[in-house]
């Protein structure tokens, strides 16, 4: 099959442009459709949209604020894109970042005389280690008995969300807060500052550029990474290719597990410094768009999570100025995802022309 | 456990259990034509959403029923037009919908009643018509009508699925919707159809929840119910007899929880025992029989001819 | 003469091709006109739009004379057109009643008369002399019976002009006989068949007239009388072609490959029962077999994708009985599997990179014990490219955009290019155009005339018995017998495909 002359002149430079051109629709589709709703409660939604933008931008501090935002956000995303790589999809992360930032809570709180330069790696890896307990048992049952793994991850955030207020109420709370809280993490265990106060941003955005290099060259240029692909995009052909199927989808969900214990970790570390209930509004399922509009690349994943740091961080000035309720982020998010799930069509459309122009070589 | 205390207890299972069976009896449909519904948890939010705006703003609590009706109609329209029109992933658009309903619902309660929690509303009473039969007619009359019509509606599905031609149909496409398409039969009408009904009945288990059980909407109110009517289907074997023992069964799970939160007999703290209800369907989801059940063509993309690239 | 069908100028474009182009075509009532070409010329897009699955994009349709326009298979049912397809439109835990009224179903009200159903059917069987039980279940019933099914449903909807896309592909020589004294039954009750296929030794059995099809064109239409075999396949491939390669006579005294009373049972199906068979070097061992008697359990035992549970397979005097796939490739087993698609190809992944699939921890393709080398795999993928003639030769193409022959020979530059002694090849021709089945049949010869074995699983019987140096017959998951390929018949195979035992069969 070969194109007339005349057609598209580089199949690739167009096919490119669609690649670039899907998430921007989509996410404007998003945006209109939110506006029905922001114009049903008789607001302007381009005035809402402009404090949206001035929040996350507006300052040097807001910029700084969405960047903290977008650091879970990111670890979430990287954690759906490998589960993705592994051929299933961890929509847990929000669980597994509850549990990731229990764990550094207590590894941070209760190790005390290390120095900084031990303590922080050790609480990190106490998130990821918790991380990976908590997808360990949908692992092993989707593995093994094929258990759907989906309906067990929806689950078992509901489970972790009582597993965390038990911890932040309970199990270690603070007697002399005055907001519920878990007890604080020693100060050698605080992340230090790249940039100190006002700003106070933390290193925790190097984590998080140093996670995205690393995964894409583990994709890109590694045997392992090659075949960990194999079976994300034809499980039964890798298997036939001798490739170790099972064996990688247990590690890209153990590893997805990890990626979201230590954003939950980084959490604790750089910002709190303790734990509360809602130290999380939902940044697990925020990954979810981040790495399905990213096409599961870790470096894109980057940006993408800063867009959404963005939404969450401006959505506050948008409440306080414009009197929208800040809720009107679920909604472009779940709009989103609906229109992720329909790029088939859009896809479509977009190639509607070009496929008119080939003939039958 | 002494006698006093079983009769509440098997009162308050069928009630817990009641809009797992509906909103299950729902998904039923919704995979039996093949499309899987992980946003039967956001159909029943928008449902019972909507039923306390409608009870709020007629007063009638029925009408309120039918406002959480039509809104869980709407949002198995959505599910319907990304999965069965578009060809798109169903779980990613379960999950979207899910989202989209939690989010939209949050939203117009705060933009109208200023709170996550809605204020009370005029809810469904209890059948006192039923006080007058005999032995039974005091425990019976306590239910709220809705437990009714779902059990009018497990046996009319009942007799729709294995005795009727669209019930023939409905299980011919979610094995092989390309077989039923050359039979000339409509499968995307036919698949449109099941994922409305399920939405429907979705949005009336979330009116139950809303105005069946409690006078008021607040968030989080539906959390995992959905899920668990998923969970259901699988293991009643997508026939309404196997959707009802499952949710019979987890509705079990979550009386005595709450029965033991209440007694406070195990001194264990109540955040604990919340996760039971969640654990009991996880065990049950994992040691599950007879996957062979399964329609084939689940969560499988039919695109019309029209689209394919 | 009146024409029961009539196509007129009908185009057919799918946004990557042009299925159809201005094909006209007639058919008389009451007769069997065969339409015949190769993969990809365009039939069954033709039937397809006959039978309203696809609206052509140009062009008019007359059935019995009058314009008509089907939006849907609905529309085509109702005008008397009833299709079997390739791929048989059953749903396997229905009951075979419950398959035939599926659409037309008979009931009062609401309810679904099933008992009616069945009497329908019944009365349908009896009035053209077809054998079937309507209350069985799809799922437990042969292939022979199920086209059968198939038919009836066409009848029982009051189709008279019948459509049959490639109906011997999966029916044993025998069961072909019969297909063609029910077909004759219909012809004489005044019914019109279509038949795609591209059996010539059918055609000519079967049809009164040819219709052939090249690259989505109409050829010309013939009067069976009028032609001959050699005369059709230069129509449909446009020059002369030369199947089932060129052997030569070799050394094949050393066993390579040897199955010891195998057995494989998959989730509890009886796949494989105690199988032994030898296979030397410098031999092409065929298995013909139904669909489904377990050749392609066979194969991937032998590739190990399937594990065996009873028996041993010894590999050039070493048992691999439990040894892994990827130790199997290294040690010189290649496997060409069915479904190219979902086992043979990442579509999603380049041509280089399918090039690689298999091979990505042989040493020449690793730098620094964990990474790639991208140069040596760079250099690979072109000398396959070249080799193996794969067309467009960029080897970043994504496979998803070659045509299906070209897909195809990734898969065998990939296998052969490892240089394995044994060949282990599902059905490597199925869905691919005549040059590519030449090259593929040329590359197997060669193989085996270099000394290399080939266990070679295909349900084109004809293949088989070109290629082979020996047959294996298989049956429901046993073997029935080894035939050597010089003496043994159609017939004889045929008999033993349905599990008749030499013996009885006179070998």
């Amino acid at each position: 099959m070969k194109g007339t002359p005349g057609s598209a002149r580089n199949p690739h430079l167009r096919e490119t442009a669609v690649d670039i051109a899907v998430p921007f629709l989509l996410l404007l589709f998003s945006f209109l459709f939110s506006s029905i709703w922001i114009l049903m409660m008789g607001k302007n939604p381009l005035a809402a949209y402009a404090a949206l933008l001035d929040g996350a931008f507006g300052s040097s501090t807001a910029f700084v604020n969405t960047i903290k935002k977008s650091i879970p956000i990111a670890f979430a995303s990287f954690s759906i894109i490998v589960s993705m790589k592994g051929n299933t999809f961890n929509i847990g992360a929000e669980g597994q970042l509850a549990l990731g930032a229990m764990g550094a809570t207590l590894a941070g709180a209760l190790i005390p005389g290390l120095p900084p330069l031990l303590h922080i790696p050790v609480c990190l890896w106490a998130g990821a280690l918790f991380g990976m307990a908590y997808i360990a048992f949908p692992t092993v049952m989707h593995v093994r008995r094929g258990v759907d793994l989906l309906v067990i991850l929806l689950l078992l955030n509901n489970v972790a969300n009582y597993i965390l207020q038990y911890f932040v109420l309970d199990l270690f709370k603070s007697d002399n807060a005055l907001v519920p809280s878990s007890r604080s993490i020693l100060g050698s265990a605080e992340l230090p500052y790249l940039i100190g106060p006002p700003h106070r941003m933390t290193i925790a955005i190097l984590f998080v550029l140093v996670s995205a290099v690393v995964l894409q060259w583990y994709f890109s240029k590694t045997v392992a990474g090659y075949e960990m692909r194999a079976v994300g995009l034809n499980r039964e052909a890798a298997r036939y290719a001798g490739i170790p199927v099972r064996r990688y989808t247990g590690l890209a969900l153990f590893t997805s597990g990890a990626l979201a214990g230590i954003g939950g970790a980084l959490e604790v570390l750089g910002n709190y410094h303790c734990l509360y209930t809602d130290f999380s509004p939902g940044f697990g399922y925020d990954g979810i768009p981040v790495a399905l509009l990213c096409g599961s690349n870790p470096i894109l994943a980057v940006i993408g999570s800063i867009a959404f740091g963005a939404l969450r961080n401006g959505s506050l000035t948008m409440q306080a100025r414009v009197g929208i309720s800040n809720e009107i982020i679920s909604v472009v998010q779940g709009s989103l995802i609906l229109s992720v799930a329909s790029n088939y069509i859009v896809r479509y459309l977009l190639n509607r022309k070009k496929g008119k122009e080939k003939v039958h070589a | 456990m002494p006698e006093w205390a079983v009769v509440p207890l098997i009162l308050s299972v069928i009630r817990l259990s009641a809009p797992m069976f509906i909103a299950g009896t729902g998904n039923m449909y919704c995979e039996r034509v093949g499309v899987l519904n992980l946003g039967a948890e956001g159909m029943m939010v928008s449902g019972a959403f909507a039923a306390v705006l409608g009870s709020y703003l007629t007063g009638s609590p029925w009408i309120g029923v039918l406002f959480g009706m039509l809104a869980g109609l709407l949002a198995g329209a959505i599910h319907a037009l990304v999965c069965v029109e578009f060809g798109g992933m169903h779980a990613i658009s379960g999950l979207g919908l899910t989202m989209l309903c939690n989010g939209i619902a949050r939203f117009l309660c705060i933009s109208i009643f200023g709170s996550t929690y809605s204020p009370n509303v005029n809810a469904l009473q209890t059948s006192q018509i039923l006080v007058g039969i005999p032995v039974v007619g005091r425990f019976l009359s306590q239910f709220s009508p809705l437990i009714y019509l779902g059990i009018l509606l497990g046996l009319i599905s009942w007799f729709i699925v294995f005795r009727t031609p669209y019930g023939l149909r409905m299980r011919a496409v979610g094995d092989d919707p390309k077989t039923v398409e050359t039979a000339g039969i409509n499968v995307w009408r036919l698949r449109y159809s099941g994922v409305l009904i399920c939405g429907a009945l979705c949005g009336i288990a979330g009116s139950y929840m809303s105005l069946g059980q409690l006078d008021r909407f607040f968030d989080g109110m539906i959390s995992g119910k959905g899920m668990m009517a998923v969970i259901a289907v699988k293991m009643g074997k997508w026939s309404p007899g196997g959707i009802l023992g499952t949710a019979l069964l987890l509705g079990l799970f979550d009386a005595l929880q709450m029965r033991l939160q209440v007694n406070q007999t195990l001194g264990l703290s109540p955040e604990l025992l919340g996760m039971v209800p969640y654990l009991a369907g996880i065990v049950v989801l994992c040691f599950q029989k007879g996957r062979n059940a399964r329609p084939i063509a689940l969560d499988a993309a039919y695109l019309r001819n029209k689209y394919k690239f | 003469m009146k024409y029961a069908v009539e196509m007129r100028e009908v185009s057919k474009r799918f946004p990557s091709v042009l299925a159809n182009d201005r094909v006209s075509l007639c058919v008389k009532s009451g007769t069997i006109h065969a339409i015949i070409g190769e993969n990809g010329a365009g039939k069954t897009t033709l039937m397809n739009v006959l039978y309203g699955l696809y609206e052509p994009d140009h062009g008019e349709i007359l059935i019995k004379g009058t314009p008509v326009s089907f939006h849907s298979a609905m529309d085509a049912i109702r005008q008397g057109i009833g299709m079997v397809h390739q791929h048989f439109m059953l749903i396997s835990r229905l009951s075979i009643a419950d398959n035939i009224v599926l659409g037309a179903e008979p009931g009062r009200g609401l309810r679904y008369d099933r008992r009616q159903a069945e009497e329908g059917v019944l009365k349908v069987c009896q009035s053209y002399g077809i054998a079937l039980d309507p209350r069985a279940l799809v799922q437990d019933i042969s292939l022979g019976m199920q086209q059968r099914v198939e038919i009836v449903k066409t009848l029982y909807r009051g189709a008279d002009i019948i459509i049959l896309d490639e109906p011997t592909a999966v029916l044993t020589p025998q069961e072909i006989d019969d297909l063609g004294r029910v077909l004759k039954g219909l012809k004489d009750r005044g019914k019109t068949i279509l038949i795609i296929t591209h059996k010539l030794e059918e055609v000519m059995d079967f049809s009164d007239e040819i219709t052939v099809l090249r690259a989505g064109r109409h050829v010309v239409t013939l009067r069976k009388e009028d032609t001959s075999i050699p005369e059709l396949t230069a129509y449909m491939v446009g020059r002369e072609v030369h199947l089932g390669g060129c052997k030569a006579s070799v050394d094949n005294s050393q066993v390579m490959l040897e199955l010891n009373h195998v057995s494989c049972h998959p989730e509890g199906r009886q796949a494989l029962q105690d199988i032994s068979l030898t296979l030397h070097s410098g031999e092409i061992l065929g298995i013909a077999g139904i669909d489904g008697s377990g050749q392609t359990e066979l194969t991937e035992l032998v590739a190990g994708v399937l594990p065996c549970q009873e028996g041993q397979v010894t590999f050039l005097g070493q048992d691999i009985t439990s040894s892994s796939v990827s130790k199997r490739k290294a040690g010189g087993i290649g496997f060409i599997a069915q479904d190219r698609h979902r086992h043979g190809l990442i579509l999603d992944f380049s041509v280089e990179e399918n090039l690689l699939l298999g091979m990505q921890r042989r040493d020449a393709f690793i730098s620094r014990r964990f990474l790639r080398n991208n140069s040596q795999i760079r250099s690979m993928a072109e000398t396959r490219i070249r080799d193996y003639d794969i067309r467009p030769p960029l080897r970043a193409s994504q496979a998803a955009t070659l045509s299906g022959g070209n897909q195809q020979k990734i898969i065998i530059a990939r296998e052969m290019g490892a240089e394995p002694a044994l060949i282990v090849a599902d059905q490597p021709t199925r869905g691919v155009d005549v040059g590519a089945i030449e090259f593929i049949h040329n590359t197997l010869v060669e193989h085996r005339n270099r000394g290399g074995g080939v266990l070679l699983a295909s349900l084109e019987l004809d293949e088989v018995m070109m290629l082979s140096d020996r047959i294996a017959v298989m049956y429901s998951g046993r073997l029935i017998g080894i035939l050597d390929a010089r003496t043994a018949t159609r017939e004889q195979i045929g008999l033993m495909m349905v599990g008749r035992r030499p013996e009885e069969v006179g070998v």
